[in-house]
């Protein structure tokens, strides 16, 4: 082997893998959005209802149903293409820093008595800001767009003080399928069109 | 005469199948088994012995899940493998670039003759 056919091979091997590279994590935003959706709801009406202390912390639920169907998808996908790209695990790695941030943060605010002012626009906030970002990585624009909105309503919650603080939790349910729902099919379908393409 | 000093060529990827396997891993984060068999084009047999050198180097870690036939094997590069490609890398395109205007000039010279 000479020189020129390593540099070759260096640059068909790259340009091989590029081209291989296939979208995935179609599932993941669904993952999150749907089960972070159920759980305000379910907080929202236990809080109509009984309105006790204990229904403050229904949300602990999210992670507990999110965390095993997220492991599950991205095993799936891994299983289906066998390998994750850089782009993949930075992703991932933002989205698990966001979830972390919320459980700590809500965890940290329930025993700072500060959780009926800051928790949920911090939710809505971490949320928008993830899905702003996964989609400038993955340039695809409606993430980013949804993105923005989401991180703008973000701010609704503060001004849902008192007593009518309870409508946080449906504000914020809004945000979240603006944030991780209608992105989340609207990327599953573009994926979905992408593998009949191929 | 040329001043020109020939890089060191690093022997461990100076050969086809394992410069691949490099290459495949540097440009990603991870891969498994079957996906660099498909890109490398080589025997799985070939390949394991590949990995197996790249390991003991400390150019790739590799991660096993599983036994038997559901047993799941994932290549990492390491900081280590990454620069070594890199330098590797650099080498070649220092030689070659040294090569291109030298031909250049035989041939001219020919031409001239």
């Amino acid at each position: 082997m000479d020189n020129q056919q390593e540099l070759d091979i260096i640059s068909s091997i790259r340009g091989e893998v590029m081209a291989n590279r296939e979208l995935t994590g179609e599932n993941l935003f669904l993952a999150w959005g749907y089960p972070t959706v159920f759980f305000l709801i379910v907080e929202f009406v236990a809080l109509q209802v009984w309105n006790e202390d204990w229904c403050g912390w229904i949300w602990a639920g999210i992670p507990l149903i999110g965390i095993p169907l997220m492991l599950y998808f991205v095993n799936e996908d891994y299983e289906r293409t066998h390998h994750r790209t850089l782009d993949q695990n930075v992703i991932m790695m933002m989205w698990v820093f966001i979830g972390f941030a919320c459980c700590v943060g809500g965890f940290a605010m329930g025993m700072a008595n500060v959780y009926r002012q800051c928790l949920f626009p911090l939710i809505g906030l971490m949320c928008g800001m993830g899905c702003f970002m996964t989609g400038i990585i993955l340039h695809f624009r409606p993430k980013t767009v949804c993105g923005i909105i989401a991180s703008a309503l973000s701010a609704v919650p503060l001004f849902l003080q008192g007593d009518l603080w309870h409508w946080q939790l449906l504000v914020t349910a809004v945000i979240v399928i603006i944030a991780l729902i209608i992105p989340g099919h609207l990327f599953r379908r573009y994926v979905r069109k992408s593998y009949i393409k191929q | 005469m040329s001043t020109f000093k020939f890089p060191v060529i690093n022997p461990l990827l100076h050969s086809e199948l394992r410069l691949k396997i490099m290459v495949a891993l540097a440009s990603l984060e991870s891969a498994d088994f079957t996906y660099l068999c498909e890109i490398t084009d080589c025997t799985r047999g070939n390949l394991s012995v590949q990995i197996a050198t790249l390991k003991e180097a400390d150019y790739i870690t590799v991660s096993k899940t599983g036994v038997g036939p559901l047993s799941h094997t994932v290549c990492h590069i390491t900081q280590k493998g990454r620069s070594a490609l890199q330098v590797y890398e650099d080498g070649l395109r220092q030689m070659f670039d040294e090569r291109v205007p030298s031909r250049e000039a035989e041939e001219s010279k020919k031409s001239v003759n």
